[in-house]
């Protein structure tokens, strides 16, 4: 079978064009010399799923949810405020959701927009989590391999102990992040149709580390990503700041043994370790930028404090937090169907705390932490006109 | 610090699970699971026609084919694009009438307009 070379694929994306070439040449030579399970080669940085079959499955979910997510999400909120109307209400107001659900949640147009965005979920975990575990000799002996193999390293700490905001099946995932050995292969092409095709080169996470904010001073020696899962921002700042110390830290040891094998894979050097962001372990005033991309909304309130609190005290004076999630660049929307989704998403994609990160004051939380704030930090997300960014004073 | 770990046994944990598998939408469990059923079989037939379109992909440009050049084919981004169109336009002849919306039905029993009442 013919193999595709990755050093010659990946330099030829267009997607890697801002980021620093000279640290990524594509597989290492460690990993060339040990298993590496890629039966249908590579297209750039993704290994392609390993049958034809499972591939066009996705690539049918993929051009699905473009389907769901555009004319039948339209043809559900049409619907919802036609309901709302009906009854004298103002879908545009800040509509409690009670009273949205009580007007709308039983119409069939809206209940089959939700059915078969949640089916073609279903679908992509289950059809991903039957590959990986139908073949986990591999899968298994894979991973083994690149565990003590680099560039970067691997550390999984068996017995930590987990907050039960952790250990959530999160996006309905099987197992979630901590409970299937197979968590970051599924993380990964199951957040690849999520997001429609548009990453499947880690387009919106080298956009992400291109946007990241340096201390005033400049000096970036050291920088750690909290809720690393897949690794992909964290590989991408590395491709940014070369000559950095980067660390990944994610509560699933199978997330972050995938990150690591993925990133010793693509000849990143990225540390990776299964740690907690509110007891991460490393000294006082380490990390000269310390970021994270869609993780708060996945914490508990209370998670969220702890968070903030133990990332003010590994961040060096002068440093920069830089957190990326939903609304730290533009505030959540009050319209009705705006609601409607984020507790759609809450109660059955597996979002606990979805709601409550809406209404939490994240800034707040910042300020209570000790950072000064600056709200009109580079715009990170996509549409954002900014993001907030903390420092802590010198 | 940065040390590998060799003991991997229990690096997975309990978890929380989800019941969303049991979620009942559409007033009837048996309706949700046409609904997905529905869907799967979308994903089947895409899998085949894609496959079969591969296949002519093939035969066309070699003449001959073989499971292994059908697993490992690696379509042109010109020959992606054209499938993905394909796979669009499935996804409408398929699942289409599942967004026209429903917000101007008209039921079985309505006279036609034109008729004498």
């Amino acid at each position: 079978m013919t193999m595709l070379n990755r050093r010659t694929l990946f330099t030829s994306t267009a997607a890697a064009a801002t980021i620093a070439q000279d640290t990524f040449l594509g597989r290492s030579a460690q990993a060339a010399n040990r298993l590496d399970v890629e039966p249908r080669g590579t297209i750039g940085r993704l290994e392609r799923l390993p049958r034809l079959d499972l591939e066009s499955q996705h690539d049918f979910i993929t051009g699905f949810r473009q389907f769901v997510n555009g004319e039948m999400t339209r043809a559900a909120e049409a619907r919802i405020n036609a309901l709302l109307k009906a009854k004298g209400l103002d879908p545009t107001s800040d509509l409690p959701i009670d009273t949205i659900l009580e007007h709308t949640a039983n119409d069939p147009v809206i209940a089959n927009s939700a059915r078969s965005w949640l089916s073609a979920q279903q679908l992509s975990w289950r059809t991903l989590r039957n590959e990986f575990h139908g073949n986990k000799d591999a899968y298994l002996s894979e991973m083994e391999a690149a565990d003590k193999s680099g560039p970067g390293s691997l550390e999984l700490n068996p017995g930590i102990e987990l907050p039960d905001y952790t250990r959530h099946e999160i996006h309905i995932q099987p197992g979630g992040y901590v409970g299937d050995p197979f968590a970051g292969h599924s993380y990964l092409y199951g957040t690849n149709n999520f997001y429609t095709g548009r990453n499947n080169q880690d387009e919106l996470h080298i956009t992400l580390a291109n946007v990241l904010p340096l201390p005033a001073d400049g000096k970036v020696i050291r920088i750690l990503e909290q809720g690393t899962s897949c690794g992909q921002l964290a590989v991408a700042l590395k491709q940014r700041f070369p000559n950095a110390e980067v660390w990944g830290i994610d509560c699933g040891g199978p997330m972050v043994r995938f990150a690591h094998m993925r990133a010793a894979d693509l000849g990143v050097e990225v540390h990776f370790a299964q740690r907690l962001a509110e007891d991460s372990k490393f000294p006082d005033n380490h990390f000269d930028i310390i970021t994270n991309n869609i993780m708060f909304h996945e914490v508990s309130p209370e998670g969220i404090h702890a968070v903030l609190k133990e990332s003010m005290r590994t961040l060096r004076p002068g440093g920069v937090y830089f957190p990326i999630d939903f609304f730290t660049g533009s505030p959540p929307s009050k319209t009705a169907f705006s609601k409607f989704r984020s507790w759609w998403d809450s109660r059955w994609n597996g979002e606990p705390w979805r709601l409550e990160y809406a209404a939490f004051d994240f800034n707040g939380a910042m300020l209570k932490a000790g950072f000064d704030v600056n709200e009109n930090g580079p715009a990170a997300r996509p549409g954002s006109k900014s993001n907030v960014m903390g420092t802590k004073r010198a | 610090m940065a040390t590998s770990k060799s003991d991997l046994k229990g690096y997975t944990t309990d978890f929380i699970k989800s019941d969303t598998d049991k979620a009942v939408f559409l007033g009837n469990p048996l309706m949700d699971d046409m609904m997905t059923a529905l869907i799967n079989l979308g994903a089947e037939t895409w899998a085949n026609r894609r496959r079969v379109k591969i296949i002519e992909m093939l035969f066309e440009k070699n003449g001959k084919i073989s499971r292994e050049m059908v697993e490992a084919y690696m379509p042109t981004p010109e020959q992606e694009k054209q499938m993905q169109v394909e796979r669009d336009e499935f996804i409408r002849t398929a699942f289409g009438h599942f967004a026209r919306g429903a917000t101007d039905i008209v039921a079985l029993s309505t006279l036609n307009p034109t008729s004498k009442k």
